[in-house]
This record gives C-alpha cells, sequence and structure tokens, in this order.
C-alpha cells in the first residue's frame, strides 16, 4: 500500500482521531495528502460511517494547531528548527511565502488556509519569523481553515461516490489557482516597469505653497 | 530601473504562469468527476464505500466476500485481505465479479445491445422521412 492508501485505510477504520493527527501534523508542514482526506472523510459521513460535527471540528482544531505549531517554529524556534523547515519546504518556496507574509500579512494568511493551500505551511514558518501578531494570525488562520475543512468535506458529502475524482480535479484546480496568484503578481510588476516614470521637470517643480496663487 | 534581463525574465515568468493557469485549469475541467466512470478499486475503500461508488447493494459485496454485513462497521479491503489472510487483489477481484453480476447487463444510459440475428439499426438518414428520395 502507498502511505495515502495507509493514511485513508486509518481513516476509515479509526475515523476522527486519525484525521485530528494527520490534519495536524500536515499543517506543521510535513506534507500529507489531507485535502483527499478530507474528501473521503465527507463521503464516510454521507455514508453515516463518520459523523459530521466531530468531522469538521476535528479538521479546524487539527489544522489550527499544525499552524501555530509552524507559526511557533518559526517565530521562537532555534536556527536548527527553522533550517529544518525550510530544508522540507523547499528554500525558494520559503522566499516567496515569507515575502508574501509580510506585504500580504493577514489576507495572504486567510487565503493561503483554503485556496492557495500549497504555500499554507511556508506562510506558517513566516509570519513567524516575520513576528505577525499571533492574535491576528490566529484569528486570520481559524477564518480560513474553517472555510478549508467546510468545503472540502461538503465536496466529499456532495461528491460521495467519486472521491478519487473529486481529488484529481481539486489538485489541479490548486495548482490553477497557485500559476493564477504567481502571473497576477509577475503581472502586475510588469504594469509597473512598463508605466512611463515621471518626466525630471515635473519631479523638481515644486507644488505651488499654499497661497502663493494669488500672487501671479 | 529594471535592467534589460530583469524585464525578459519577468515577461517570460508571467508567460509561464499564464501558461501553467490554463495548463492546471483545462486538467481540471477535463478530470471533473463524471458520474458514468467507475473509479479503481483502492485498498483503503471500505465495502460500503465500493458498494456506494459502483451504485450496487452492500449486502451483495459482503454476500461475496463471505462476510456477515454489519452496518457502519468501517471494514476495509486491505482489513478483509488480512482477516482472510489472501492478497488485496484477490479481494478486489471477487468485489469486481460481483459488482459485474449484480449490475444490468447494459451500462446506464447506452443503448440496448441488439438481439443475435436482427437487422442493424437504421442510420438516422435512413429512417428519415423521405430519405430514399
Amino acid at each position: 500500500m502507498t502511505p495515502t492508501d495507509q493514511a485513508l485505510a486509518w481513516l476509515s477504520t479509526y475515523g476522527v482521531p486519525v484525521l485530528f493527527a494527520v490534519i495536524m501534523i500536515s499543517s506543521a508542514g510535513v506534507p500529507f495528502p489531507i485535502t483527499f482526506m478530507l474528501i473521503a472523510a465527507g463521503s464516510f459521513v454521507e455514508l453515516g460511517e463518520l459523523s459530521l460535527w466531530p468531522v469538521i471540528a476535528a479538521g479546524i482544531f487539527g489544522a489550527v494547531i499544525g499552524d501555530l505549531i509552524g507559526y511557533g517554529i518559526g517565530r521562537w524556534g532555534s536556527g536548527t528548527a527553522v533550517r529544518i523547515a525550510t530544508w522540507i519546504s523547499s528554500e525558494e518556496k520559503w522566499r516567496q511565502a515569507e515575502a508574501a507574509a509580510r506585504k500580504w500579512g493577514g489576507p495572504g494568511i486567510f487565503f493561503s488556509r483554503w485556496l492557495i493551500t500549497p504555500l499554507g505551511p511556508c506562510i506558517n514558518f513566516a509570519s513567524g519569523i516575520a513576528e505577525y501578531s499571533w492574535p491576528r494570525f490566529l484569528l486570520w488562520d481559524i477564518a480560513g481553515e474553517t472555510i478549508w475543512v467546510v468545503l472540502y468535506v461538503m465536496l466529499g458529502k456532495l461528491f460521495s461516490d467519486r472521491v478519487q475524482a473529486m481529488k484529481d480535479m481539486i489538485g489541479n484546480l490548486t495548482w490553477a489557482f497557485v500559476a493564477l496568484f504567481a502571473c497576477l503578481v509577475f503581472g502586475w510588476k510588469l504594469i509597473g516597469y512598463l508605466r512611463p516614470a515621471p518626466s525630471k521637470e515635473m519631479a523638481s517643480v515644486p507644488a505651488d505653497p499654499p497661497g502663493t496663487s494669488s500672487l501671479k | 530601473m529594471m535592467n534589460g534581463r530583469k524585464k525578459w525574465l519577468l515577461v517570460l515568468a508571467f508567460v509561464a504562469s499564464a501558461v501553467l493557469t490554463v495548463v492546471f485549469g483545462l486538467r481540471a475541467v477535463h478530470r471533473r468527476p463524471h458520474r458514468r466512470i467507475d473509479e479503481p478499486i483502492r485498498p483503503w475503500m471500505t465495502v460500503t464505500y465500493v458498494a456506494h461508488s459502483y451504485h450496487v447493494p452492500p449486502h451483495v459485496l459482503y454476500e461475496a466476500l463471505g462476510i456477515q454485513h454489519k452496518p457502519h462497521d468501517r471494514l476495509t479491503i486491505a482489513r478483509v485481505a488480512r482477516q482472510q489472510n489472501r492478497p488485496v487483489q484477490a479481494v478486489i477481484t471477487d468485489l469486481m465479479s460481483a459488482i459485474e453480476r449484480a449490475r444490468p447487463a447494459t451500462p446506464e444510459g447506452s443503448p440496448p445491445a441488439a438481439p443475435e440475428g436482427s437487422p442493424p439499426a437504421p442510420s438516422r438518414q435512413e429512417s428519415r422521412p423521405g430519405g430514399s428520395l
């Protein structure tokens, strides 16, 4: 069995505690197919093998605790821990996330929870290193993770007989959003570059001080 | 101000990300879940899930495996294989045979097969009034 099959088999057999543990570990930065697990959990809810509210609660709590672990490593962890985290997530991805954390703050945390999820763990570390306020981090994090968990569990419930097909579609859709995000960032920079710079004459002429216009 | 090399790198990055957006978007559309496509059976799936996915009654699959059906038992294919001390693939083969027997002879939505020896169905053009003209 592949690791994904094994994790899903544990979910099928042991239910909510496995969902909580795997989501927490993955949100802390260890790569795991948790979106697939949420979709499968939604399908099991539809089949009456799991209950809806414990699944949603386990998903949100697991994700938020995992995110806080990632944030804590970034903020208070030793240099070694940060180096390990950087190694797990790849340096390039991590640098992008740090820049995003500094630039976008709350909205960056919110959207990386449920829309551009591959950047999520990196944003956690980056927010910690950038010393982003932890109560604000927690607020944006809970809001984003709630959307993520409810969205995917409900999709699993809705397409309960086709979870693998859903996983394939959502995987592609997520990377399409990541690419779109990159496209928007590069497009914005390109527009800034192509926009004509203000001429030297205009820049050197000081604005009229108030009241001087009547002297003319 | 940005130098020429940086500008072209930026253009290249923009074009590459735009292409990737389209590629992944098209792949997502192409792989949207169709109702009529059967998913391959995996070891993590429960017997109940397989029955639900293939639209057959669960008791049919439990009977095929020689197991008593208990609701919400969360019995996975991997666990059945372990309990019965045989390969996962053998369990999947038994399930597929049971599914084929339980399903109607024709797949959902496709026209029924013509009985042997009957003349072929007329094409649209042939059956259209005035088509012989």
